[in-house]
């Protein structure tokens, strides 16, 4: 992959991860729609969209109810992505979960730092603020986006980076036995995390009705495929 | 819609750029109600705009596509010439309900929704047109809560209550949480079937045990082992085997 | 199933505890314990919003709670008891020394609180009460939602 296919993929990751809290929430940080441009940004469009769904399931299983923690899927992705491109069916899929999955964990970690720095820099500045100075306010609010473009372009870095660890290390490594287990053990946890985090959405209230028709229709479609 | 109306939708959809512990998204919704305070009694150097830019920044939470009403009803009831108290008892009573609303309505209603018929549409080999139709489905309904909040809020002031019995909104809050039901139940089976395509009948055999166990395990396990916790576990687990059974 | 949660948040009634905790826990009512809340239609009205319409509220004060606490401990739904600070914890409490569980589920910043957790600051003075219900038999832990790890007062006082 050219040094030009990463810092397309480091910009993309940023946004992605800008997004997901900060501005503008458009849903650019879902996996979905991160894996799709990832993966068209690297001419693999149905790799993209393979790692995107999987992180999509993933994210149902994530709430962003109040202050909650959670992991961040969106950089997460676009790391996965940049794996799975570089290596062959099955291999790709697992290993590009796992290098999703480790980013997921360090991008919910560094928003959790963000928050705290954020915290005191308005310490630095709430005596002004208190006194009604509206330039030390948009300064102050500008300062944490700039510093969540900059975790989001750490995060996306170091996925990049992990990916291209995780090829050195692992692709060859691995038997053929293993790679079917990996991408089973990856696909496994995904569609699992999917279900469980609709099942908690939907509750036990008048919605398991609807969550049983959905059920219902959607196998009868795969039948019929 | 006005300029400054205009200015403070605009900063609304940055309204948790400086999220923190402490004040939360406090900062973002003084900077969006901002633009509504300058033509206050004494304009931007007079004493009613600095308190109230004060009183707009301190600790607020909510869902960020709703702040638009406690931005447009604190900023009217300053307009009004609530006294101090007034405007904190409206802030501090919206807190809770607009997060508890905003979040029913599109962190558990409206975005699963789009994201379900997204995932069905990719199942089912529609590609980029699955993308583009989620992206827009998804901000057609979030820029119009933005500007009905923002909008409701500044008609409203501090009798905002009234603007939460819309009859649009409250149709949308009613059909959400069925149809998302509906198109997430709809989109497993097609998508368990998309994500097994490249695997072979022993190992389709495995994969629908590992999510059923998988599935268990969150089912009895949770809130001690989350989505994330069980796929690295599982990974690792496979990774060992990988390189045992070579 | 009665009260499966009694929550201290200065927030009340908003996401983390409606779908937070209500939808896993299948929570079919909640009790908001305030006094000036009880006193307020336009509040009351702006939380019964928050809610679906299959989650009943119930609005109560911290003297009303005692007379009626039994019979939503009888009940065979699933409800949350919720209260907005630490005073009227303690009252409720006081007036009903049949809660012996405690969730600090959210107290946030105001001029002279400490952070003691992310979602957790306060005063000395609200951490000596904190105590104090404590050494009277109160479990209390920190849990903002059910996927973190309830802190025990000890790690946050």
């Amino acid at each position: 992959m050219t040094l030009e296919l990463q810092l397309f993929l480091l910009a993309w990751g940023t946004l992605v991860g800008l997004d997901l809290v900060s501005v503008p929430q458009m849903m650019i940080a879902r996996p979905l729609v991160a894996g799709a441009v990832a993966g068209t940004v690297l001419g693999d469009l149905r790799t993209g969209l393979q790692l995107g769904v999987v992180f999509e399931l993933f994210q149902f299983d994530v709430l962003p109810v109040g202050a909650a923690r959670y992991p961040e899927y969106g950089p997460a992705t676009v790391a996965a992505v940049s794996m799975a491109h570089a290596a062959p069916g099955l291999q790709g899929l697992g290993l590009g979960t796992v290098v999703g999955l480790l980013t997921a964990m360090l991008g919910g970690v560094s928003l959790h730092f963000l928050r705290r720095v954020n915290a005191r820099a308005v310490h630095r500045a709430v005596a002004r603020i208190e006194e009604g100075d509206a330039g030390t306010l948009v300064r102050t609010h500008l300062g944490g986006i700039l510093r969540d473009a900059l975790r989001a372009a750490t995060v996306t870095a170091v996925g990049l980076g992990i990916a291209w660890e995780a090829r050195a290390v692992f692709a060859a490594t691995l038997s053929p036995t293993g790679v079917t287990a990996l991408a089973v053990a990856a696909v496994g946890a995904a569609l699992a995390a999917g279900a469980a985090g609709t099942f908690r959405l939907i509750g036990r209230g008048p919605g398991l009705r609807w969550f049983a028709a959905g059920l219902g229709g959607g196998a009868l479609v795969a039948w019929l495929r | 819609m006005t300029p400054r109306l205009g200015a403070s939708l605009l900063r609304l959809f940055a309204v948790q750029g400086s999220w923190n512990y402490e004040r939360m998204i406090g900062l973002g919704v003084g900077v969006a109600e901002e633009p509504l305070l300058r033509d206050l009694p004494g304009g931007v150097a007079g004493p009613a705009y600095r308190a109230a830019v004060a009183r707009g920044a301190r600790f607020f939470n909510a869902h960020p596509y709703l702040c638009g009403l406690v931005v447009g009803a604190a900023a009217r009831a300053e307009h009004d010439g609530a006294s101090p108290e007034q405007v904190e008892r409206l802030r501090a009573a919206l807190t809770g309900p607009l997060g508890a609303l905003g979040d029913r309505l599109v962190w558990a209603g409206w975005l699963p929704f789009a994201s379900g018929l997204a995932l069905m549409a990719v199942a089912l080999g529609a590609g980029w047109p699955a993308i583009a139709g989620f992206l827009l489905i998804y901000n057609a309904g979030h820029v119009a809560l933005r500007w009905w909040a923002l909008r409701a809020g500044w008609a409203h002031g501090p009798r905002v209550a009234a603007a939460l019995h819309d009859a649009g909104l409250q149709r949308a809050v009613a059909w959400t949480g069925p149809a998302m039901a509906l198109a997430t139940g709809a989109a497993l089976p097609l998508v368990a079937l998309h994500l097994a395509a490249p695997f072979d009948d022993w190992a389709r055999a495995a994969l629908a045990a590992a999510a059923a166990g998988g599935f268990a395990v969150l089912q009895l396990r949770w809130p001690a082992i989350g989505g994330l916790r069980l796929g690295l576990v599982l990974v690792a687990a496979a990774l060992v085997v990988g390189w045992v059974w070579q | 199933m009665s009260i499966a949660l009694y929550r201290i948040d200065d927030r009340l009634i908003h996401g983390q505890v409606v779908v937070g905790w209500g939808q896993p826990l299948d929570c079919a009512f909640i009790v908001l314990v305030d006094n000036e809340v009880r006193e307020s239609d336009w509040e009351q009205d702006l939380y019964r919003m928050g809610v679906p319409p299959n989650l009943e509220v119930i609005f109560a004060s911290t003297v009303e709670v005692a007379e009626r606490l039994p019979t939503w401990e009888a009940d065979g739904r699933v409800g949350i008891l919720l209260v907005g600070d630490i005073d009227t914890a303690t009252a409720l409490c006081a007036n009903a020394p049949q809660v012996k569980r405690l969730n600090v589920g959210g107290i946030h910043h105001r001029p002279g609180r400490t952070e003691r957790l992310r979602f957790v600051y306060l005063t000395d003075e609200e951490a000596a009460k904190l105590r104090q219900l404590a050494a009277q038999g109160v479990e209390i832990t920190a849990q903002d939602v059910p996927t973190a790890r309830p802190i025990p007062l000890g790690e946050f006082t």
